[in-house]
């Protein structure tokens, strides 16, 4: 009975699969991606329809994997498009649950995830349900939400979650309170978000989601604005195929219709000139960010950290790295592991550590 | 009797600034004011061309100024194809070029269209333009936006950034083809550019495309609520690229397009202009720190110029931010008009090479 506490449960509903692990003290003892076929999901209008056949799915897997649902203390959720909410971790309540089903923001798979922990904490005796770091965090100075015309606000919308939890382990191995440092964190994924962290607080990224900064491998980043008005009013393209230009069909999907760096670089290296001008122009691109929240950290910056799963690039974290080593020494971590992320966090949270807020 | 003088011709919207030059000296300086009642009855600035021309010859002589004497008249050199910095003698392609629409329209047209018609009266003039607002030394990576249906164009104020920088250079006896700077000029539109060695390889597009917004001028905005307002709000292609260009920024914000009234506001104690101006000093700095990197942060300076930089408050916000990337001079105001003279007379001596626009 004694080995049996202590563990977490972690939900992480994508697009495509569901995510779920359980953990023991930051050890992983059962993971898996649950893939979902097309065919399934077709059957749903709505991904909030999704909910129940998600659930059942995620229950059988883990029975048949003989994972002791008695065991588990804390249920930790991928947070969803909610309303703005500080950094940290979230106990589900209705007020939350109402708002992961209507989805104010717009509606992502990630909206499940607090919603099904919480379905499978009621069932259990020991369990809590949690979110936490969600796309949503907002923690910034009011100086940056000013856009350019106060019909239009920036807002914070970017990976929090990956972006934290780096900037927490950089923080834990050079044995510093992540709250007494001044980092900048890119997060180079499919959207691509670079974030100023003052002494624990990201007080300016760029909105990675169809807002601004550099392009990616799925979107396209700042637009010229005229040029934008002109399309919008062109009548060529309906408001729907712009917003695709924009997030999922912009970036290196727009110039290569792969959204694959890996397939980008190798066409670089075979001499096409196309390839090796994007590929980069995105680094110079993220270089330029990383420049201008330097200048939001006023110039005193303990450390850039490169994480995602375009770290992996060895060559395109090279091409950053020579642009801005001399703002600050430059680390890199690549891929990103939000099941870990999400673990870590509830650990602190069931060792007292840390304290969940109130949504 | 030839007295080897140079007019400098500066269209604004509301009223053409003139100068004479002898030499280094500035002889003769007028903004002839071109009230409603006269601009009223032109639906567009092309229209004004004859107008203004006799404006500004009547204006000559009734200042004693004898026409006959002047060498050459150098205009403000407006938007053009993509051109390598330099002076350029007027030809037909560059009058087709400035009157066309399809380098987009702006009053500064008028600037190199003048300097034409003053030739056409007395042909033993030559007539110049200056480093068009087109000029274009963009690196190829800085021509990239995001998405191949959209390309990332060079239009800022070069000729005041290149005067600027290159005086700057000078007072150090250095060149400027030598320097790695960061140019900001703070005017009624921003622009923030990474000068390396003698070329503008990047610039925010100052006119609609990106950047910090400005005294009228927005900036980047959001963009997909940006695609939602085109296709939602009801206003016109019209309206949006007016609100973008010259109702966006101080203006939308606190009502005034003086920098230095709000400046003089926020001396006052004015919270909010406090807010927005500090605000703008904010994205001019994030604009000036992505220059750094352009530049491989390895600058020899930081040059702040244009009107808003007589604001003190304003340019010491931006200065608090960005002073651990390199010195930070301050140069207010504009030297557009001394530019223009000073090397219109290089090049009628020979001592700047007379670029062909074709």
């Amino acid at each position: 009975m004694q080995a049996c506490t202590n563990h977490i449960l972690v939900i992480n509903p994508g697009s495509t699969s569901t995510k779920v692990a359980v953990f023991q003290g930051g050890r992983s003892m059962f993971q898996q991606d649950i893939v979902h076929s097309e065919e399934e999901l077709s059957k749903f209008e709505k991904i909030s329809d999704q909910y129940e056949f998600r659930k059942a799915i995620i229950l059988k897997v883990l029975k048949k994997n003989g994972v002791d649902l008695k065991c588990i203390e804390a249920i930790m959720g991928r947070g969803g498009l909610i309303h703005p909410v500080p950094s940290g971790v979230i106990r589900v309540t209705e007020k939350l649950k109402h708002d992961l089903r209507n989805s104010p923001m717009g509606e992502h798979a990630s909206n499940l995830g607090g919603l099904i922990a919480d379905d499978i904490a009621r069932k259990l005796h020991n369990a809590v349900a949690y979110i936490a770091n969600p796309v949503v965090v907002d923690e910034f100075d009011e100086i940056a939400r000013i856009a350019g015309h106060p019909l239009f606000e920036r807002k914070s919308i970017y990976h929090a979650l990956n972006q934290k939890a780096i900037a927490n382990e950089y923080a834990r191995t050079h044995s510093k309170a992540y709250e007494e440092l001044n980092l900048i964190v890119a997060h180079l994924g499919g959207g691509i978000t670079v974030g100023a962290h003052k002494k624990g607080r990201v007080i300016d990224v760029n909105q990675g989601l169809d807002g601004e900064g550099p392009f990616s491998p799925e979107r396209s980043g700042s637009l010229p604005i005229g040029q934008i008005i002109t399309a919008c009013f062109s009548g060529k393209y309906s408001e729907n195929e712009i917003r695709k230009m924009v997030t999922g069909k912009g970036g290196l999907m727009a110039y290569f219709n792969t959204n694959d760096v890996r397939q980008v670089k190798t066409w670089a290296e075979e001499g096409n000139q196309k390839a090796k001008l994007i590929f980069e122009a995105m680094a110079y691109q993220v270089s330029k960010d990383i420049g201008a929240m330097f200048t939001v950290l006023s110039g005193e910056v303990d450390a850039i950290l490169l994480t995602g799963g375009i770290a992996y690039n060895n060559d395109f974290t090279d091409l950053i790295a020579n642009r801005v080593n001399k703002l600050a020494r430059v680390h890199v971590y690549p891929g990103e592991d939000e099941m870990k992320a999400l673990a870590r966090i509830g650990t602190r949270v069931l060792l007292g550590e840390l304290q969940p807020i109130e949504y | 009797m030839n007295q080897d003088l140079i007019l400098v011709i500066n269209p604004r919207p509301v009223f053409t600034r003139i100068a004479i030059y002898q030499n280094y000296n500035i002889l003769f300086l007028k903004d002839i004011q071109h009230p409603d009642q006269e601009l009223g009855r032109f639906t567009h600035y092309i229209e004004q061309i004859e107008y203004r021309r006799d404006k500004i010859l009547s204006e000559l002589k009734a200042n004693g100024i004898c026409i006959e004497c002047i060498q050459a008249v150098v205009g403000r050199g407006g938007l053009i194809k993509p051109v390598k910095s330099g002076i350029y003698e007027i030809n037909d392609a560059i009058i087709h070029d400035l009157k066309s629409t399809e380098y987009g329209e702006d009053f500064v047209d008028l600037g190199g269209i003048l300097a034409e018609e003053m030739k056409k009266i007395y042909p033993s003039m030559r007539a110049f333009i200056l480093d068009p607002v087109t000029v274009d030394e963009f690196s190829e990576l800085a021509r990239f936006t995001g998405h191949p249906s959209f390309d990332k164009k060079s239009i800022f104020h070069t000729l005041n950034q290149k005067a600027i920088a290159k005086k700057h250079a000078k007072a150090l006896m250095r060149k400027y083809e030598d320097m790695n700077l960061i140019v900001v000029h703070l005017g009624s539109g921003i622009s923030v550019a990474a000068h390396q060695k003698g070329s503008v390889i990047d610039s925010n597009q100052v006119l609609d495309g990106d950047g910090p917004f400005s005294p009228e001028r927005t900036g980047s905005l959001p963009l997909g609520d940006l695609v939602k307002y085109c296709f939602r709000s009801g206003k016109s292609e019209f309206e949006v690229m007016d609100m973008i260009q010259h109702k966006g920024g101080l203006y939308a914000y606190l009502g005034t397009y003086s920098a230095l009234e709000v400046d003089a506001r926020v001396n006052h104690g004015d919270e909010k202009a406090a807010k927005v101006f500090e605000a703008m000093a904010y994205q001019v700095s994030k604009e000036i720190g992505a220059m750094f990197a352009v530049l491989n942060s390895e600058i020899d300076g930081i040059i702040i110029t244009g009107g808003v930089a007589n604001s003190r408050w304003f340019v010491n916000k931006i200065i608090e931010r960005v002073k651990n990337m390199g010195p930070v001079h301050v140069y207010p105001g504009v030297i557009e008009l001394d530019s223009m003279a000073q090397v219109t007379l290089a090049a009628l001596r020979g001592e700047e090479v007379i670029l062909d626009y074709k």
